[in-house]
């Protein structure tokens, strides 16, 4: 602590708005076990606690009469909360507004022994019912004599357990530093890879519907050949981005942060 | 000073000799009344360390701690998915509530409908709601959509956090967490597809029996623990419900307290 600093009788820093006004726990305050084994009695610590802090309080309020606290950056109360109470308030009148502006219908009673010519799972399980679709690419072995080792089914499944696997382990293999897309082009590369391929897994789930419009075996190829040129795309356009990106951020950032 | 040591218990006398408001007089007299009996000054420490937490200051966010200009990054909107997804989790869990008190998993025949055939109670009990309680049709429909909207942000979050490389270390548990959360967002909505057994709930139960019975080796009994049976049927319907609205709410409430949990101590991952 410096000379200059104000303190009170006892050196103790003085309290008084300059600084936060909270002084933490140093090597001075009794632990749990010193206060357990002082004669004075449990109550008398709590009252000293209180009573120490009401006389803190009261020569805080004395000695100026705007009381302010170092903010270094946004303070969670009230600013934080009021802007999280806004922001959940928008977001809930967004659900709220969706309901009422497209209410959902309900279709005809369970029929077992009408199957519909159009079977589909809700959206976001259309990637997982695409990928049971996958039969063409169950290879037949020869040494089975043409048989596959999987039922088209049971591959279907297993493609979903590869798919979520490999999500699984995607912080396994790619570590280091790299935060933004243009540092790592190529896991930019298969993200966006995957994004479409889930995309036109799902189309392909739906086969039925579009196949008026476009040939299954050409959704079929287009469902891993969409991926692999979307994929490409992205890695040469970052590749390009890359030097100038980068030379901007090296600049101001590897500086304080050097790549591993 | 004398010899015989003075009461420390007396704690009115002692109150009364301090010049205290009513309010700190009221608060001490609890207090002491309380720990008393309960012995509170033991969790004191528990107390002084929340007292600092409550003062505790936000520290300087990355940009700042690093002066990186505070240049605005392009995706901070999208940070907003994770608490996004919560939210609307919170709406379908209050709205599902309330469906609750209406809804019966029963998949016996139920005629509800005029010229309707094959309906059940689970579907008339549906058909109830919309057309006959108040504000039914807009409780259905919230819980609908802030499912979907669950889902979908879900999915955003994931594709945020892939792409800021969020995921690397040390937050590879949380990944990995966040995994096991998406999939269980997926049954939980699965599971809700399948409650007004209608013909697409059915027939969506119907491809869910067939990809447990591909299951290699245990497909047959996976089919009848999840299921309960190899047709979807009463059984189904069931152990759907009570996925829904009894197992799945408390494992996945658990994992978001979690996986929030974990985001708290490490701090936001930020893209630089």
């Amino acid at each position: 602590m410096s000379d200059d600093e104000p303190t009170t009788d006892d050196d103790e820093p003085r309290a008084d708005g300059s600084g936060t006004g909270i002084v933490p726990p140093d090597d001075e305050t009794p632990t749990w076990n010193e206060r357990k084994s002082r004669r004075d009695g449990l109550a008398r610590v709590t009252y000293e606690y209180f009573e120490r802090s009401r006389r803190e309080d009261e020569e805080l309020r004395r000695e100026s009469d705007y009381v302010e606290r170092d903010v270094l950056g946004f303070p969670t109360w009230p600013h934080e909360m009021i802007r999280n109470l806004s922001l959940t308030a928008f977001f809930v009148g967004m659900i709220l507004f969706l309901a009422a502006m497209l209410p959902p219908h309900i279709a005809a009673p369970a029929d077992p022994s009408t199957t519909p010519s159009i079977i589909l799972p809700d959206w976001y399980l259309y990637w997982s019912f695409g990928l049971l679709k996958l039969g063409p690419l169950n290879p037949d072995l020869a040494i089975l004599g043409g048989e596959k080792l999987m039922a088209d089914r049971t591959y279907g499944v297993v493609a979903n357990l590869v798919v979520v696997g490999f999500i699984a382990v995607v912080p396994f293999l790619n570590k280091g530093s790299a935060r933004r897309p243009v540092e790592q082009p190529f896991w930019a590369a298969v993200g966006v890879a995957g994004v479409v391929f889930s995309f036109t897994i799902a189309a392909l789930s739906a086969k039925n519907l579009i196949s008026s419009v476009l040939n299954p075996h050409l959704l079929f190829d287009l469902t891993f050949l969409a991926p692999i040129v979307a994929g490409t795309i992205s890695y040469a356009v970052l590749k390009t981005m890359r030097e100038g990106y980068m030379y901007d951020l090296n600049r101001r950032y590897y500086r304080l942060r050097p790549p591993k | 000073m004398s010899i015989e040591r003075k009461d420390d218990h007396d704690h009115v006398d002692w109150l009364r000799d301090k010049d205290l408001s009513p309010v700190e007089s009221t608060f001490l007299f609890v207090l002491i009344w309380m720990d008393k009996r309960l012995r509170i000054v033991d969790y004191l420490e528990l107390l002084e360390t929340m007292y600092y937490r409550w003062n505790l200051q936000m520290p300087k966010s990355h940009t700042e701690q690093y002066n990186l200009d505070n240049k605005f990054w392009y995706w901070y909107p999208l940070y907003a998915l994770g608490s996004f997804s919560t939210i609307a989790y919170v709406v379908a869990a209050i709205s599902g509530a309330l469906l609750g008190f209406y809804y019966s998993p029963s998949a016996a025949a139920q005629t509800c409908i005029a010229g309707l055939e094959g309906s059940t109670v689970a579907y008339c009990s549906i058909t109830d709601i919309m057309t006959s309680l108040d504000f039914g049709f807009m409780l259905r429909s919230l819980h609908r959509w802030s499912a979907q909207v669950m889902t979908a942000a879900v999915f955003l979050h994931m594709l945020r956090v892939y792409f800021t490389g969020a995921y690397k270390e040390p937050r590879e548990l949380n990944w990995l967490l966040g995994i096991v959360l998406i999939s269980l967002t997926m049954v939980f909505g699965y599971t809700g597809y399948l409650l007004p057994w209608d013909q697409l709930s059915y027939w969506a139960g119907q491809i869910g029996v067939e990809m447990a019975l591909s299951i290699p080796l245990i497909g047959e009994w996976a089919a009848q623990l999840v299921f309960g049976g190899f047709s979807p049927g009463q059984a189904t319907l069931q152990r759907m419900y009570i996925l829904h609205v009894f197992l799945l709410p408390f494992v996945v409430t658990t994992l978001i307290a979690v996986h929030i949990g974990i985001v708290w101590m490490q701090g936001i991952a930020e893209p630089h």
